[in-house]
């Protein structure tokens, strides 16, 4: 049970069927929990398994990744997908980019099909004042080598002609900004993936083991204690997503997170109707993006829920909108049915963008405060977290994650909307 | 029509025509596709996802994973439309879905040949090279179910709220008997049926339900309900809800079109849902003509369908006996009765049963399974054998295998909250447990099969739902019946095969999913039932896994070597059935999105050649095409008719907060950067506020209309939120009474007369009266008075640079004050012209007030320096705003006077071409000092003066421009205060 | 949880709410007031306005693992 998997190809696949069985080994499991660890790593969704990869890669610790129940059963699973790096701040578009730069060569890097796909991320834009901020967003991910481009609204019907079908807006479409290596990913392949390449380099990947404390000593941590018992450790990764707040709890923190619910959904499998990825933002607290699976299904989500809720059980009127905000954009879908909902438990941050930093001990590192944008800098974040974790040092790329930003000012506020995760 | 009719409880004798993949077929109102094709011998219905094997119907309800068909022409089509839900219409158009060219010969299917290729998963092990990108447009194309459409014309759905006592959801046996108990006991009852008719399984089970035959005490009760005032609705699913508030679907025949959405509030909530029958996994049990017993009963019974000439039964329970004898006394040959079971595992009803049918010929097997159905297109032949000996096989020639392996309830609803589910050994299922308060499941949905028991479980929870909500009146007798006997059913999941067979037993059929792909899954170190899901798509078809769930997880415990109930099923997310997405969006679609809101104008703006666009919800006019041939033409022509004589235009969207009481001044003074308590009355002051965390929220004028008595104005599209903003404050920090906070921003129209002749203009429309106050009006101060009798407020303000008068009036008299001022001859002008005159005078709008922005970057330090301690103020002290590149507010002007930029575009330095050290927030082309000039926010590094690279490269690319002082015209204010 | 009992005006649906932010501790700093966040699993302490309904602020705790909503109260008096 414990043998390596084989290389994956074609190749493979076609030596599968002819061995006929007992030919793949368990990507992860059949691992045994240490007693002692470089480095302990509390969460095995997209971040914690990407920071173990890294760990052991590049900086060969010995690592263990501790999940309460599996992985890749949080957010890393339950996003709708998309990758992007259309961001206006410099500490916020190098940051992603570095991270779509990665999903470019990722499954090869782990031989593991995450299925990127560059098919665009177009942020449509719905009045003249929209499209000066996509402009101002456009103008500066070009300075710094990023690709993105402004479209009227000629060339976005040239780009993607399902829009055509629209008629009797109550927003009229003025033009858009499109991010062509933006797309999608393969949501579980990519904490499979991850995982696989982890335990391959010697990474213990332990489900069913929540950790229930930090064992510290003369102000520093020194392990941590599970239901599967005490775990030495001389760093720890804390990257509990929706969690974060009880990890706060745990060490006597109060972080700048409250933790809300993010729903999506998606229909029934169609044949191909949508080619790009639309992401709709209109007054009344409408938002919408929209994506066709590689299955067929329309993929969608929307806003937060709008209060703090750790029930994964989204508010049927907030499917309602991101619903509405489909239908908007393109009408002709309004007929398909949608088979399934479910939702997330997102940390948001008092600026929306996230924190990788020390947590009160030296040896305690927290990956948190993911907003909406966890799944698309999976890759960056866990190579960059790694050289935190194993440095102590944070490398240029996430400096500005730090948590005292908020105390000196240095917030990496993209929308301006202050410290009000659900104000829009 | 040829043939006879068909009887069936649902068919009427009108006959219909329809066609499907393009030849015509009858069928008689009342039947469904499934119904009128089986019915003219069609088989094939459709084929699979991912091999493409050609599949029949499987069921006769929504959890049909084979025979979704497109319905309509290219484009208005309406994909994936479950053929055995789907209601004929004459002329119906029906297209088979997953095929190309034809749904005989698919260019696709040759997959099947791959198919130990194209296990589980297998796609994240290759089209790795050269990158899945390349390869994804044919796998696209290959997926998806039905038909995209490229248009859809649905009428919204009619959406209705209301409240109730008892919700009965399932109008079978124990839903009609809770609707009837809590009706008589006094509660007001609604009932949610998802099929045309009422009754479900009791339309073909040997029941005697009062001393009637169920189907005549199922009319019986419905007249009773409708005596009682109970509410049925057919046609109509329960998708879900949340706490109380329950959501149910109306789709009358299967298909969108006059939908409804009913959301519905009661006070206890029975689910009566029924159960699920579940297939065997056998192999080739997809093949056409295999199909779930309880379907071949339904076809039978409400539409008069033989589903074929020459059936065996496949079964692990004694139900399938009264069944047979059914289908059998209909005329339809019963070849076999294939019963994995041993004759000691049967009841005396069975027994029975079972010899009655021998001797008609059917041949009875205990202890056998069929291993696998056979047949080119369809079936054609079984192969059973003894379970003792599985090699052992035999062949028996037949045209239909129907099978049972059970049923699951219909436990979940697609209801999030609460509640648990228990595995019950007898039914081989999960039932729901530790319901939540109100809440229970009833019947076979409760995991009941047996029609007395049924009954009482219905009755019961009827009753119970009706005292929840306070009705004490006697529910009446519980119903007496006998019906179809206990299935005493003994677990078997899948007959046994070797690894190649395995391959073709499937278990989720829409997916392709079978035992083969369980197995390597497995291998592979998924063995959590949520992984396997994830990692076969087990359960995520249309079904939703209703009908191979179950099957699955069974078969993974299987393969496990662990019990069914440690292994559980994956957690179910609602809707319980799909939704339509029309009938979800409800009325919020097209120009109903949101709500639009309009100034007292903005009928005359459109009537007047304005052009309308959205800002927030209000419509604003951005130009009038009378003006040019476009914006910026237009823009130009009434900016600079402002600036040579003057014009009018439409500020009604300005938000006005109406703050009074004794201590209103104090108030204000804790919100805002500068002081409110210094205003003198008559008077009016430009002032700031600040976002909690100290960015500049919003700017606006604020009069003083008495000691006690302010209007705060705030930005267009602000108002909303600045209200709320005061309201927090007055309720919570501000810990003084006496203040009253109420919106009046619809209770006055706002009309800006601006421009050297706005005086004159106003006194021609005022008339004498207001010629002295207009004469002695002083900048920022106000008059209040009337016009054409009702309320006016003239306020000496400037948003343009020119002399300008804000007219507050009442909405009722808006338009007739802005004619007048037309026919004095004053042209409008609209957003593009304000925006002109105020980038030129280096006034702020929402583009400098972005939420990013610190008081010190838009230059009013002086107001800081007064050292109001207000809202905000706190946290203005933190280190990074007074970094020597925080950004600040400065003019900006093309270095050679010709070249254009806009907003948006990045500032950069030669040293740093890379890394903007600003951008520009606004610019517009100056008629009056004919180049193009603009606001930014640039790093005060950056003196005035200073050269910079104005970088657009989305846009229009480069140029080169230098910063200068904010006001670009008239820096000395003379105009605007003449 | 789909509904909020204002203290006001009654249960109304929630859609008529807005959530405007949990509570920090009290006797917190000037920046812990806007910037920290207490995430207790059962228990949050919150701002909502009854936007669309009376435009009574109100205080709100809630359990945020169930949706239970424990306590509801009106500030600053209500409408005056």
């Amino acid at each position: 049970m414990t043998g390596p998997t084989p290389h994956y190809s074609a190749l493979a696949l076609l030596r599968a069927r002819l061995a006929g069985g007992g030919f793949w080994r368990p990507l992860w499991t059949g691992r045994l929990l240490k007693q002692a660890y470089d480095v302990v790593v509390v969460g095995a969704g997209g971040h914690g398994l990407a920071t173990a990869f890294h760990l052991a890669r590049d900086h060969g610790l010995k690592v263990a990744v501790l999940e309460k129940r599996l992985v890749g059963y949080g957010n890393v699973g339950r996003n709708t997908t998309i990758v992007r790096s259309n961001y206006l701040l410099p500490e916020n578009h190098y940051f992603y980019e570095d991270s779509l730069r990665r999903w470019e060569t990722l499954s090869k890097d782990l031989n593991y099909n995450v299925m990127y796909s560059p098919r665009g991320v177009v942020d449509l834009a719905l009045s003249d004042g929209d499209m000066i901020g996509a402009a101002r967003r456009g103008n500066a991910m070009r300075l710094a080598g990023i690709d993105c481009e402004m479209m009227d609204r000629a060339a976005l019907d040239r780009f993607c002609p399902e829009l055509v079908a629209s008629r009797d807006r109550r927003f009229p479409i003025f033009g858009a900004l499109v991010q062509h290596r933006g797309g999608t990913v393969r949501h579980d392949a990519v904490a499979w993936g991850y995982a696989r390449a982890a335990t391959a380099l010697g990474v213990d990947i332990i489900e069913d083991c929540e950790v229930t404390g930090l064992r510290t000593a003369a102000g520093v941590a020194t392990g941590v204690e599970t239901v599967k018992g005490y775990v030495q450790a001389n760093r720890v990764l804390f990257a509990t997503a929706g969690h974060t707040g009880m990890i706060g709890t745990m060490l006597g923190v109060t972080l700048p997170i409250e933790t809300h619910l993010l729903q999506a959904m998606v229909t029934e499998p169609i044949k191909p109707m949508l080619n790009t990825v639309l992401v709709y933002v209109h007054p009344g607290h409408g938002e919408t993006y929209l994506l066709q699976s590689d299955k067929g299904g329309l993929v969608m989500g929307g806003y937060l829920d709008g209060f703090p809720s750790y029930t994964r059980e989204g508010q049927w009127s907030r499917m309602e909108d991101v619903v509405q905000g489909a239908i908007a954009m393109l009408p002709q879908a309004a007929g398909v049915k949608i088979v399934r909902q479910w939702a997330g438990i997102n940390d948001m941050t008092m600026d929306g963008s996230p924190i990788i930093d020390r947590l009160r001990y030296d040896n305690v590192f927290l990956n948190a405060g993911w907003c909406y944008g966890g799944f698309k800098t999976i890759p960056a974040s866990g190579a960059a977290c790694a050289k935190l974790v194993a440095s102590g040092t944070a490398p240029d790329l996430i400096k500005a994650y730090r948590l005292s930003r908020f105390e000196t000012g240095h917030m990496l506020d993209e929308r301006g909307g202050g410290p009000f995760p659900v104000r829009l | 029509m040829n043939g006879t009719q068909r009887r069936g409880t649902r068919l009427t004798d009108t006959s219909l025509r329809f066609t499907f993949d393009g030849r015509e077929y009858c069928g008689q109102v009342g039947d469904t596709a499934a119904s009128a094709l089986l019915a003219s011998g069609v088989r094939a219905m459709g084929r699979s996802v991912k091999y493409r094997r050609l599949r029949g119907v499987l069921a006769a309800g929504p959890e049909e994973p084979n025979a979704l068909f497109t319905v309509g022409t290219s484009p208005a089509v309406i994909p994936n439309v479950y053929a055995p839900q789907l209601e004929l219409r004459d002329g119906m158009v029906l297209k088979s879905q997953n095929r190309w060219p034809s749904l005989k010969y698919d260019v696709a299917s040759l997959l099947q040949v791959g198919s130990g290729f194209f296990g589980a998963g297998f796609y994240y092990k290759t089209f790795i090279w050269p990158s899945w990108h390349r390869w994804e447009a044919t796998i696209r194309a290959l997926a998806g179910l039905g038909e995209a459409p490229g248009t859809c014309e649905l009428p919204p759905p009619a959406v209705e709220h209301f409240s109730c006592d008892v919700l009965v959801a399932g109008a079978g046996a124990a839903g009609l008997a809770a609707a009837r108990a809590a009706a008589r006991a006094g509660a007001r009852v609604v009932l949610c049926e998802r099929e045309p008719v009422c009754g479900g399984e009791l339309e073909f089970e040997f029941a005697t339900i009062e001393g009637r035959p169920a189907l005549a005490w199922v009319d019986a009760t419905l007249v009773e309900l409708a005596s009682l005032g109970v509410r049925v609705l057919t046609d109509t699913t329960l998708v879900g809800g949340t706490g109380g508030e329950y959501v149910a679907h109306h789709e009358p025949g299967g298909v969108p079109g006059a939908n409804s959405v009913y959301k519905i509030r009661p006070v206890a909530f029975v689910i009566a849902m029924g159960a699920v029958e579940r297939p065997i996994a056998f192999i080739n049990n997809d093949l056409p003509g295999v199909m779930l017993l309880g379907a071949a009963e339904r076809f039978l019974a409400r539409y008069g369908v033989m589903v074929g000439s020459n059936l065996v039964l496949f079964a692990n329970h004694d139900r399938v006996y009264a069944a047979a004898t059914r289908l059998a006394s209909a005329g339809m040959r019963v070849c076999a009765v294939v019963d994995i079971r041993d004759s000691g595992a049967l009841g005396a009803e069975a027994t029975a049963q079972r010899a009655t049918l021998a001797q008609g010929g059917t041949e009875c097997l205990l202890g056998y399974a069929v291993i696998s159905a056979a047949g080119g297109s369809h079936v054609r032949r079984a192969i059973v054998a003894p379970l003792a000996s599985p090699s052992a096989t035999r062949v028996i020639a037949c045209d239909v295998v129907l099978v049972s392996g059970g049923w699951g309830p219909s436990a979940h609803a697609g209801l999030q909250e609460g509640g648990t589910t228990r595995y019950e050994e007898g039914l081989a299922a999960f039932v729901a447990m530790d319901q939540p308060e109100g809440r229970e499941n009833a019947g076979a949905a409760n995991g009941l099969l047996e029609l007395p028991r049924v009954l009482i479980d219905g009755a019961g929870a009827g009753t119970r739902g009706a005292r929840r909500a306070g009705a004490d009146g006697d529910p009446g007798a519980t119903p007496i019946a006998s019906g179809d006997p206990a299935p005493r059913l003994v677990p078997f999941w899948r007959s046994p095969a070797d690894r190649a067979g395995e391959k073709r037993q499937f278990i989720d059929y829409q997916n392709d999913v079978n035992v083969a792909d369980l197995r390597a899954t497995l291998e592979e170190g998924f063995v959590d039932i949520e992984h396997v899901k994830r990692y076969t798509a087990l359960g995520f078809g249309t079904d939703q896994g209703r009908i191979g769930g179950l099957l699955g997880a069974a078969i993974l415990a299987e393969l496990r070597g662990e019990p069914l109930k440690d292994v559980g099923t994956s957690r179910l997310r609602p809707p319980y059935h799909s939704v339509t997405m029309s009938s979800l969006a409800g009325l919020r679609v097209g120009a109903r999105l949101r709500p639009m809101r309009r100034t007292p104008l903005h009928d005359w703006h459109l009537a007047n050649g304005g052009v309308l666009e959205p800002m927030d919800l209000w419509m604003r006019t951005r130009y009038y095409r009378q003006n040019g041939p476009a914006v910026f033409e237009a823009g130009i022509a009434e900016a600079q008719r402002v600036r040579t004589s003057g014009g009018i235009v439409d500020g009604s969207t300005l938000g006005k907060i109406e703050v009074a009481g004794p201590n209103a001044a104090v108030f204000l003074d804790s919100l805002y950067l500068n002081k409110a308590s210094t205003i003198k009355v008559g008077r009016s002051k430009y002032m700031v506020n600040l976002r909690e965390d100290g960015m500049v929220l919003d700017d606006g004028i604020v009069l003083r209309l008495a000691d006690d008595r302010f209007i705060a104005t705030t930005s267009s599209g602000h108002g909303g939120h600045m209200l709320s903003h005061f309201e927090h404050y007055r309720d919570t920090e501000w810990s003084g009474r006496g203040v009253t906070v109420t919106d009046v921003t619809e209770s006055w129209g706002v009309i800006v007369v601006a421009g050297p002749q706005s005086r004159t203009v106003l006194h021609s429309v005022l008339g004498a009266a207001w010629q002295p106050v207009l004469d002695t009006l002083t900048h920022m101060a106000f008059a209040r008075g009337a016009f054409g009798g009702q309320d006016l407020t003239v306020l000496r303000a400037s948003f343009s640079g020119e002399l300008a008068f804000e007219l507050h009036c009442r909405p009722s008299i808006t338009v007739a004050l802005w004619e007048a001022l037309i026919a004095a001859g004053f042209k409008p002008y609209g957003l593009e012209a304000l925006d002109i005159l105020r980038v030129e005078k280096g006034y702020l709008v929402s583009s400098e007030l972005n939420g990013e922005t610190t008081p010190f970057d838009l230059c009013m330090d002086g107001l800081v320096k007064l050292g109001n301690p207000c809202v905000g103020r706190d946290l203005l002290d933190r280190p990074a705003f007074h970094e020597s590149d925080r950004p600040r507010l400065v003019g900006v002007r093309a270095l050679d006077g010709k070249a254009i930029f806009y907003g948006g575009a990045q500032l950069t330095t030669a040293e740093q071409p890379n890394r903007p050290c600003g951008y520009v927030t606004s610019s517009v082309y100056s008629p009056t000092l004919g180049e193009w000039v603009g606001l930014a926010l640039v790093s005060r590094k950056q003196p005035e003066g200073a050269v910079l690279d104005c970088r657009d490269p989305v846009r229009i690319g480069d140029c080169r421009v230098r910063l200068t002082s904010m006001v670009h015209y008239d820096p000395t204010g003379e105009r605007m205060k003449s | 949880m789909t509904r909020l009992t204002c203290p006001f005006c009654g249960p109304r649906e929630l859609r008529e709410f807005e959530f405007h932010k949990t509570l920090p501790e009290p006797g917190s700093t000037p920046y812990a007031r806007v910037y920290e966040r207490v995430n207790r699993l059962d228990d949050s302490l919150e701002h909502w306005q009854h936007v669309q309904g009376c435009r009574g602020w109100l205080l709100v705790r809630r359990n945020p693992s169930s949706g239970a909503v424990l306590e509801t109260v009106i500030l600053g008096g209500g409408a005056q």
